[in-house]
């Protein structure tokens, strides 16, 4: 049933949430109607084809988000999108993204880090971010597939001096040696492009604990 | 017409250290009134394609300064052309301009301020933070093998960066420059700063 | 071959001087069905071994056409605008040492590339297809620095 357009104030603040090329279109509701139950419609438009297409998943829907992961799946091209709102007969314009350029604006997420220890060194095992994929059983494309020139910046912090220092590494396995026994390290590590200004996603926080040293109390002259 | 009865600014001259570049004037004195100033910039592409295009300054648009801060505005490793002109009231004077363009490849580059320190047996470095344009390039050696250098490129200032893990009773010698590669030059060295490491616990 | 032409530059400055702009450029760009770099879909598919000379030609499209035929009032934009040409001459003035030295040879391939470019600028009025080849910008600084960055260490 087509509906009185412009008769609801337009969705606000629609953006591309994209992580690891993960692209989620997410918006506020109009201001104004707390309360009423709006549903929302949305359609992408890949730029230089020539229509706007439907995504059926999200027509008339409740929710503020709407995955468009697949339908931006080609990383080269650009997007816009668009979405409504409806309430009964009535329905508010389109509001419109801007041009959305999955390969320079994805956030590269943070890499999986594990970490295992013995009396003075600990191992660093990084594997890199995954790029998004339609079905889980798909075979993994990672992230550096796609920037080449992927790099890490490896923070640890020495609990007990309370000394924090760092090291860009490319390779996935960081080993530090001569740590001090018996003593807690966190770490956390950043995926981040040289050469184009995106922002980045640290890991979370990993504390590990070196052992104790069995033959000796450690002592600093 | 109040034209240009008010005379030009003189004396221009840039200074320019660590790629901060600054124009600046003589003042222009008119017994008690202020003057203001006003700085535009033509890159060699306005030159050469839109000759007459002149675009203002980001900071100096009727600034009673008498200088004028244009490292966001000179941000190609080419020749730029400055003009600066005074206003009072109506009046406002001709445009003076730099005697000759001015290419930021000739930014005084200096060495950069480090501080070594060491976590246990690890080096660590903390470099001036000069801003992203800036690198650095260390070289670190043992003291009693000085001819052995190692290098390591450090990409940003302002935080603390593992160099090396350090063998015991050892001590180890630092030094830096800073490093610009959008105008392919680099800082003197800093003076060396060197560092002992403990001897290795012994069993009680 | 693609190392021997390789053109260090501020792409970190260059992308930020663009995300600056983007959004009002773009938004001037009223042709959403029309592209002009992206349509060259051969962009993707140029080889390392042309990659020196669609650069060289590429710089030349926008120093020589896209900046001149676009006219901008807001001081701003004009800045990024003024700051963006000024590193491309700068690159141009790089890449022309490599000219001398014989290692930016043009093939059929390469030249194909441009001349598409060329006719997509064509079919627009000039105002317009300056306009579409700003907000383009970001495809043309994604692909130098996918092809022209250094071995990472």
């Amino acid at each position: 049933v087509p509906c009185v357009s412009g008769g609801l104030p337009k969705p606000t603040n629609i953006t591309f949430l994209s992580i690891n090329m993960k692209n989620v279109l997410q918006w506020n509701p109009p201001e104004g109607l707390q309360g009423v139950e709006v549903t929302y419609t949305v359609q992408y438009f890949i730029y230089g084809q020539k229509r706007w297409l439907n995504k059926s998943e999200c027509r008339n829907i409740n929710r503020t988000y709407c995955d468009l992961s697949v339908e931006t799946s080609d990383y080269e091209h650009q997007y816009y999108a668009k979405v409504k709102a409806i309430w009964e007969t009535n329905c508010s314009k389109w509001a419109e993204t801007g041009r959305f350029y999955p390969f320079v604006e994805t956030q590269i997420g943070p890499p999986e880090v594990a970490l295992t220890t013995d009396e003075k060194s600990m191992s660093i095992f990084l594997t890199p971010p995954e790029k998004w994929k339609r079905n889980p059983e798909d075979s993994s494309v990672s992230m550096q597939q796609i920037y080449s020139n992927l790099k890490y910046n490896v923070s640890i912090r020495n609990t007990r001096s309370n000394r924090m220092w760092s090291q860009c590494v490319t390779n996935h396995t960081l080993v530090l040696t001569w740590l001090e026994p018996d003593t807690q390290y966190c770490v956390h590590v950043e995926a981040f492009v040289p050469g184009l200004p995106r922002p980045t996603r640290p890991s979370e926080k990993q504390c590990v604990r070196t052992l104790k040293d069995p033959s000796s109390e450690f002592k600093v002259k | 017409d109040g034209v240009a009865i008010l005379p030009a600014p003189q004396n221009l001259s840039v200074h320019s250290t660590n790629m901060k570049h600054f124009l600046m004037w003589s003042p222009v004195i008119v017994p008690g009134e202020t003057v203001y100033y006003s700085v535009e910039y033509q890159g060699e592409y306005e030159r050469l394609y839109l000759s007459d295009v002149w675009i203002p300054s980001s900071w100096c648009s009727l600034t009673e300064k008498t200088e004028c801060d244009l490292t966001e505005d000179i941000t190609a490793t080419v020749p730029y052309s400055l003009h600066v002109r005074a206003t009072l009231g109506s009046q406002t004077s001709a445009w003076s301009t730099l005697t000759h363009p001015f290419n930021r490849n000739s930014t005084i580059l200096t060495p950069p301020w480090m501080d070594v320190t060491k976590d246990g047996f690890h080096l660590v470095i903390e470099l001036e933070d000069l801003g992203p344009q800036f690198e650095f390039l260390v070289a670190y050696w043992r003291r009693e093998s000085a001819t052995k250098e190692h290098i390591k490129m450090v990409r940003s200032g302002g935080i603390p960066v593992h160099l090396v893990t350090m063998e015991p009773g050892a001590a180890y010698c630092v030094k830096a420059q800073a490093v610009v590669k959008a105008i392919g030059r680099h800082s003197a060295f800093s003076q060396a700063e060197c560092i002992e490491v403990q001897e290795e616990a012994l069993p009680l | 071959g693609l190392r021997k032409c390789l053109i260090s530059m501020d792409t970190h400055h260059l992308e930020e001087s663009f995300q600056e702009i983007k959004r009002a450029i773009q938004a001037k760009d009223t042709f959403q069905n029309v592209t002009i770099l992206s349509a060259s879909e051969t962009l993707q598919s140029i080889k390392p071994s042309d990659v020196c000379c669609v650069t060289k030609n590429l710089l030349a499209f926008y120093v020589d056409r896209v900046f001149k035929d676009h006219r901008e009032l807001n001081p701003h934009i004009l800045r990024k605008i003024s700051s963006i040409a000024n590193s491309f001459l700068y690159m141009q003035k790089t890449l022309q040492r490599c000219q001398e030295q014989r290692r930016c040879h043009c093939r059929q391939e390469a030249t194909n590339a441009t001349r598409s470019v060329h006719e997509n600028y064509d079919q627009l009025e000039v105002h317009s297809a300056a306009v579409k080849s700003l907000g383009e910008l970001n495809v043309f600084l994604a692909w130098i620095a996918k092809n022209h960055q250094e071995i990472s260490a």
